[in-house]
């Protein structure tokens, strides 16, 4: 990996530190380590998993477990399982490769996910070494299967809210569970269920029930709207009898698995998502290509390459992103000793460090797949309105992922109020450039870039538009200025009460997930371009001369720059919506022009772009970035 | 038994080839590869003949850094060492110069079985390994479909046309080309692909084994690659699956008078 | 020095490949074209009959090399005793058809004098009075012009169905057969040829068959094969397969169509979800109707089809049975 970190980078320091190419994970760092287990995920869901895909459906009894046994022995259950557990114990690159690949099925992807990494995940950081030792070896083989309860009937984002009750027998050897645990998938052929209940009614704390305790039962198959292959249904816990020894973790502190264990599934679930969304365009690509009207393929026409050209553009920066988030959370997760007690609060903390991009990610990547999946289903024309066709499944198969895992309004909430958090106990440097952007001096102070437009000169301008990326480079500096200066003005009217003001904090969100969004494409591109030695933009119009780029870079090149320009366009609307809903008056006017001046910026042939990131995608019919 | 196994890297099966613009050979970059599936099977049979009487698996490419691969892959999945002779333009070679290396370079090791897939993907000569038999001066057998060692003998199943087959002994050390479909093919676990990490590549260069440019020299001069022109017109026919279904019925009632 | 253009017969167990007359073809071709004079080749263990038989073609001479050794088909003994007769009389061109015994022995008989091999050639044409031969890359996707460097005698191979077995030109009197004793060692041939046989009794032959329906990878499911053998049912053909729908048992070996398979030639042939590897495509090319119904327009199947639908097989299927009864109902 050629990963040089400086210092720790510390998490939400995307919105005010600038961060240099060579500093982030892409997938052009994969290894040959990583592309071997994409082989294995891509093989093993080609030749096992999708040519029963209808089976899995239909929920045909045994095959999901059958499958998963499977994949456990060739080590895809166990990723995040330390050897000495009987694991593989590889880095983050690695699962979010997985998971990418297992998303071209969306219901086994979701028994996976619940079973290796809500289910199995709290175990491995939080469990004993005996709890470890019991479990961990059989959950890596596929042996026992795993799920995790936390959501009730009337307990959903208000998770603390549950009302499982846990109580200790008298003398001291088990707990008795009382309560009814919903939309928990995997339930139909779990072993295992991570079950969190209050003891007493208030201490929130977190069990390990086993399927064959007395008083577990689970209730009938849901029918849900997309995800049908995947077995969710309800637990109910009658006097269910968990010996002492299944705490997991202490009691009182199972929020902290909850909530943790979240930030690793939001974060796997954006992989799940940018996977799925590839595998929706290489529908809508082949079909695009296959389908013919008035003499052509449809692929020829203008507006069905501008769709292929955005599905293809908004995955590119959700795989930036997530695959630089991976590249964060990895080097902490290094440190971590599997061997020491310690283990699993070490790798805890790594993730916690990085909550905040984790939440984007999930926000950001189940956006992107809503988005591809509705477009192929649009591409498909009447047949994507079909069952027969795969644009129908991909569609509603989609939907789930804004609301699972925290929906996206929680995770907007979330972003900010985790932001403002950090900005509060002092470990991210927030305030400082607020401050510093107020007063008119750079952001950061390794920052040249962010003096506005409107100051340079129209020499400096040119120079930077012929550079590599130039225009880019300005563009995400704007968008951070942007972020700083709407979150700077709400939080100077609201204060501490702008928790309150959900639909400012969202808008907030927003406008820093489009600085992770546009920061990651834009490190991606320089990264490759710098690799293969480009020195400036090339043409956005494709056979126009001999090459001097190759296909792939110039092709991401294209796309950086389609997204950033059209991105900047929405960042502009949703900071007028906070600074119009923050302040009014000359206050308000004099923002406004402060945010006229930052986003300033000159427009870019989009269409051209669009026509010319489509030709490779019609060309490969497939995504061709990765 | 001490196994060697020849796996060529070849232009994935799905990619869309497009010329330089000499047209004297494909544009390789932005080109994925994969392991030739012939080999990908000759590999499987020579693991599982180790499963069997136990011994080693080596591994043997030519070819640029870029083969490391396929190498890799074969060690994920087993193999307990590799050679990769670097050779640029190894692709290109015709199948004498890949030959003529490999047994430079393995001669010394006194391989009991040498399995290579029975011909390329990409160049498709179906030579390499019948090459590298005569230079090694070893027994052969081509298009195998299975394979019985015992007491130092083969007893090989090989392929003829028209489903027939034909048993067929001969000594050991020996040559086998392996056809595709002869076993069903392994996934590299994950625990495979960790250890395949610490294997040993031993990494040749051609003058390392004191081979002089002449004698890699291939006897067959390259003018140029093009795609066929197609001598038979292909009418095809649109419209959804109904119209396209009468149409074509149609069609062969009519024009081609078969139905 | 002869110069001769030599091309080798193959007899097995006394009866000619038919491939063997498309190389004899092709020799005589290039013959004309250089003038050099045309030779064939018959080796193996009282095989004079068939010498004759390949003396009524116009031919310089039939060289006929027998020996005990070669009644059964060693890799060993043909090299030994074709390179003595290649020695003897130093041919220019050696011409073979491209058959799984040329692949077991040419390219050890080339390769053993230091010689090139080209093999699986489709074509040639003579440039400055020198050969340059046509030959297939990437499965055929790519064609390559090759010529031979340093001295002959050349070897090249050609595949089935490039020249016209039926071209052969005859000769006016029968060619002399001269006859040529090798001396090949008994103790030279490592290899042992025990039985030959075929997998399971065969109860369907294809090469007879006038409609043929055949299947490949796209059809994803065993089960799948009800719906061709019902598009089948409705044309009164018979169900083929390539070779990875035999290879997982889904057809049994005897209903593979292609180079390891059968070859066949019938009236009509529907390829539904094949792709088109050149080793199915020899087996079927020579068909006189062509259909293909394949996902990907890329597909080197068009290359021979005279009909194609872009399209999804199980889609079309069911649209063309219903469409095929109705218009056998008319």
């Amino acid at each position: 990996m050629e990963i040089a970190f400086k210092t720790q980078i510390p998490g939400g320091g995307f919105l005010i530190e600038e961060r240099l190419p060579e500093e982030v994970f892409t997938p052009e760092d994969f290894t040959e380590q990583h592309r071997l287990i994409a082989e294995t995920a891509e093989q093993f869901m080609r030749n096992e998993v999708l040519p029963r895909w209808e089976q899995i459906e239909r929920q045909e009894p045994g095959l999901t477990p059958r499958l998963l046994r499977q994949a456990g022995e060739l080590g895809l259950l166990s990723i995040d399982i330390p050897e000495r557990y009987g694991g593989t114990e590889m880095d983050k690159v690695s699962s979010t490769i997985v998971v990418e690949r297992f998303a071209q099925y969306a219901s086994f992807l979701a028994s996976h996910g619940a079973h290796s990494v809500i289910g199995t995940l709290p175990i491995v950081f939080f469990g004993n070494e005996e709890q470890k030792k019991k479990y961990l070896p059989r959950l890596a083989t596929g042996e026992l299967i795993a799920a995790y309860c936390l959501s009730e009937a009337e307990a959903g984002s208000d998770a603390l809210s549950i009302r499982t009750r846990a109580v200790l027998s008298p003398d001291g050897k088990h707990y008795l569970l009382n309560g009814e645990k919903m939309w928990i998938t995997n339930a139909g052929f779990a072993d295992l269920f991570i079950v969190f209940a209050k003891v007493d009614g208030e201490k929130f704390s977190c069990f390990i029930v086993e399927k064959g305790f007395p008083g577990v039962a689970t209730g009938a198959e849901e029918k849900k709207l997309g995800i049908k292959g995947s077995s969710t249904r309800t637990v109910i816990l009658e006097d269910a009898r968990v010996p002492a020894e299944n705490l997991l973790g202490e009691v009182g502190r199972g929020h902290v698995v909850a909530f943790n264990i979240l930030n690793v599934g939001r974060f796997r679930l954006a992989a799940g998502c940018i996977g799925g969304a590839k595998q929706a365009l290489q529908h809508a690509a082949g079909y695009a290509n296959q389908r013919r009207a008035f003499g052509k393929t449809i692929a020829q026409f203008g507006l069905i390459q501008e769709k292929l050209a955005e599905m293809a553009t908004r995955i590119y920066a959700g795989e930036c992103m997530i695959y630089r988030t991976a590249g964060l959370i990895d080097p902490l997760l290094a440190e971590a000793i599997p061997d020491s007690p310690a283990y699993g609060e070490q790798v805890r903390k790594a993730i916690e460090e990085y909550a905040v991009e984790c939440s984007i990610d999930k926000v950001y990547c189940s956006e992107i797949l809503d988005y591809v999946a509705d477009e192929c289903v649009q591409i498909y024309g009447g047949y994507g309105y079909h069952q027969d066709y795969p644009a129908e499944r991909a569609y509603r198969d989609a939907r789930i992922n804004r609301i699972f895992e925290g929906t996206s309004e929680i995770n907007r909430l979330l972003i900010t109020g985790m932001l403002l958090k950090r900005a509060a106990s002092g470990r991210l440097g927030l305030r400082a450039a607020i401050e510093g952007l107020f007063q008119g001096s750079p952001a950061s102070g390794r920052s040249t870039e962010a003096r506005s437009m409107e100051e340079r000169s129209t020499e400096e301008r040119n120079t930077e538009a012929a550079s590599l990326l130039g225009t880019e480079k300005h563009l995400v500096a704007a968008v951070k200025k942007t972020a700083l200066l709407v979150a700077g003005v709400a939080y100077q009217k609201f204060a501490d009460s702008l928790a309150d003001q959900q639909e400012i904090t969202a808008a907030i969100s927003d406008i820093v997930m489009e600085v992770f969004a546009m920061e990651s494409a834009l490190l991606r591109a320089g990264k490759m371009a710098a690799r293969s030695g480009v020195q400036s933009s090339p043409q956005p119009i494709p056979d126009s001369g001999p090459q001097t780029v190759d296909d792939k870079t110039a092709h991401v090149l294209a796309m950086t720059r389609l997204f950033l320009h059209s991105r900047m366009d929405w960042v502009e609307q949703r900071a007028r919506t906070v600074l119009a809903g923050a302040i009014t008056g000359d206050a308000l006017r004099r923002q406004l022009a402060t945010l006229q001046q930052v986003t300033r910026r000159e427009a870019v042939d989009t269409i051209a772009l669009r026509r010319q990131i489509a030709a490779r995608i019609i060309q490969k019919g497939k995504y061709a970035a990765g | 038994m001490k196994i060697m196994v020849c796996i060529k890297q070849v232009p994935a099966k799905d990619s869309t080839l497009r010329l330089t613009e000499d047209s004297t050979w494909i544009r390789e970059q932005d080109l994925s590869y994969e392991i030739n599936e012939p080999d990908a099977y000759a590999l499987e049979e020579a693991l599982r003949l180790k499963e069997k009487h136990g011994g080693e698996v080596v591994v043997c490419s030519v070819g640029p850094d870029r083969v490391q691969q396929v190498i890799r892959e074969a060690l994920a999945k087993g193999a307990d060492r590799a050679i990769h002779l670097v050779a640029d333009g190894g692709s290109r070679l015709d199948s004498y110069p890949a030959a003529r290396l490999m047994a430079e370079a393995v001669r010394r090791e006194g391989f009991d079985l040498i399995c290579t897939g029975l011909q390329s993907d990409d160049l498709g000569f179906a030579q390499t390994g019948v090459v590298l038999a005569e230079l090694l001066g070893l027994p052969h057998a081509t298009i195998i479909m299975e394979v019985q060692a015992e007491d130092g003998r083969l007893k090989v199943k090989r392929e003829l046309e028209g489903g027939w087959f034909q048993w067929v002994q001969m000594p050991l050390p020996a040559l086998l080309t392996i056809q595709s479909g002869i076993n069903k093919l392994r996934y590299a676990t994950l625990k495979g692909i960790k250890q395949a990490k610490s294997k040993e590549i031993r990494r040749v260069i051609a003058t390392e084994l004191g081979l002089k440019a002449e004698e890699l020299a291939g006897r067959q001069k390259l003018h140029r690659v093009y795609v066929p022109v197609k001598t038979k017109q292909t009418e095809f026919i649109d419209g959804s699956p109904k119209e396209a279904a009468a149409k074509l019925v149609e069609k062969l009632q009519r024009d081609a008078r078969v139905l | 020095m002869s110069d001769a253009i030599l091309a080798v017969m193959e007899q097995q167990e006394g009866k000619l490949n038919r491939m063997s007359w498309e190389a004899l073809a092709a020799a005589q071709r290039i013959g004309d074209e250089l003038s050099k004079p045309v030779e064939a080749l018959v080796l193996g263990e009282g095989v004079r009959a068939i010498a004759d038989e390949v003396a009524a073609s116009k031919l310089a001479c039939v060289r006929l090399l027998e020996d005990p050794l070669l009644k059964e088909y060693t890799p060993d003994a043909y090299c030994l005793a074709l390179r003595e007769i290649i020695a003897a009389e130093k041919p220019y061109l050696v011409l073979l058809p491209h058959t799984y015994q040329v692949r077991d022995f040419a390219p050890k008989l080339a390769s053993g004098i230091e010689r090139s091999f080209l093999s699986d050639c489709i074509g040639y044409r003579v440039e400055d009075g020198s050969l340059v031969f046509t030959r297939q890359l990437f499965q055929g996707k790519m064609n390559a012009d090759i010529s031979f460097t340093g001295d002959p005698p050349y070897f090249v191979s050609v595949q089935a169905g490039s020249f016209r077995a039926d071209q052969v030109a005859t000769g006016g009197q029968p060619a002399a057969v001269e006859s040529f004793s090798s001396k090949i060692e008994s103790g030279k041939v490592r290899t042992q040829p025990l039985e030959k046989f075929q997998e399971a009794k065969r109860t369907v032959d294809l090469t007879q068959a006038e409609i043929i329906v055949a299947a490949g990878r796209g059809i994803k499911e065993q089960e799948n094969l009800a719906l061709i053998q019902k598009l089948a049912d409705a044309l009164g053909a018979e169900v083929g397969g390539s070779r990875p729908i035999c290879d997982n048992g889904w057809l049994p070996m005897e209903r593979q169509i292609g180079s390891s398979g059968q070859t066949v030639a019938p009236k009509l042939y529907l390829a539904l979800g094949i792709s088109g590897a050149i080793q199915h495509l020899v087996g079927m090319k020579g068909a006189r109707t062509i259909v293909a119904v394949n996902k990907d327009q890329n597909a080197p199947i068009f290359e021979v089809a005279d009909y194609g639908i872009v399209g999804n097989l199980f889609d079309v299927v069911p649209a063309l049975i219903e469409e095929i009864n109705k218009a056998k109902g008319q």
